[in-house]
């Protein structure tokens, strides 16, 4: 029987889909945030509000965003000199086999290891699990952030101004 | 079967069809598009796990992490994109080859 859960996880899969097979990359990359928004309703259903919202406003509008840019930057050329589409037409074949494939074994294997579960203490909340017991990820994403910081700036490095001995030696 | 088995069934088709469309493409937004797609089937198999052990807060937090980190990676991927499409005036991973001996 098809659940509400069950269906969100369906349409997340098939805008996955959509975003890999699809020629146009704009395109591609509004797919990938649908499949954003749908990851982000499967957190709600699983009462997880807050990695939701992050999940809705940074990965299906900021990077989103990101990847409009860069689309805007190669789409010219990736009209100019496209890719064979084959592998790509592909994928509805390859994923429909490999899910009839992975159907016989993998929800066996997953109820399996569904059994090796240990039951956590009781919860606290948000606050305490990402100021206290996470603490050290905190650090860890502020360091994230200054080292992609660090990295664009050394990938685009500043252009140095000519001095007026340099121009005067040439 | 109970509903873990299935969203880790599910969770798997995801994770497949982001790695296939990073190993059949050679444009490398679609290889990041592809590389975002696997690290959504990651972060529900994180909340899947913490809402089957009673441990949603923790796997929240976990995924507040990842998305940090899935935004650094992306932003660094995409400048790397623009470096190489201001040198090799494409973005065809099979034209980044400046360092072959």
């Amino acid at each position: 029987m098809i659940t509400y859960h069950n269906l969100l996880f369906m349409l997340a899969v098939l805008f996955a889909v959509w975003a890999v097979m699809v020629r146009n990359l704009l395109t591609s990359a509004i797919m990938l945030a649908l499949v954003s928004v749908f990851a982000a309703l499967i957190l709600f259903d699983f009462n997880a509000p807050w990695a939701a919202v992050f999940e809705l406003s940074v990965c299906a509008g900021l990077i989103t965003v990101l990847f409009i840019g860069g689309v805007s930057l190669v789409r010219g050329d990736y009209e100019r000199n496209p890719e064979s589409r084959t592998a790509f037409h592909a994928l509805p074949l390859a994923l429909a086999i490999f899910a009839i494939a992975a159907w016989f074994g993998v929800p066996e294997f997953f109820g399996e290891i569904e059994g090796w579960k240990r039951m956590a203490s009781p919860e606290g909340t948000i606050g305490l699990a990402l100021w206290d017991q996470r603490r050290p990820d905190i650090l860890g994403q502020i360091v994230m952030l200054a080292a992609g910081v660090f990295m664009i700036k050394s990938i685009f490095p500043k252009k140095k101004q000519e001095t007026a001995a340099e121009r005067t030696t040439k | 079967m109970s509903i873990f088995s299935i969203d880790w069934y599910f969770i798997t088709l995801l994770a497949f069809t982001g790695f296939y469309g990073m190993l059949v493409s050679r444009n490398i937004l679609r290889q990041l598009i592809g590389l975002e797609i696997v690290s959504k089937a990651a972060m529900l198999a994180v909340i899947s796990a913490g809402a089957l052990t009673s441990n949603l807060m923790l796997a929240q937090a976990l995924i507040i992490t990842m998305i940090v980190i899935e935004v650094v990676v992306v932003a660094v991927g995409l400048a790397l994109l623009v470096k190489a499409h201001r040198i090799s005036g494409s973005a065809d991973i099979w034209k980044l080859d400046s360092l072959k001996g």
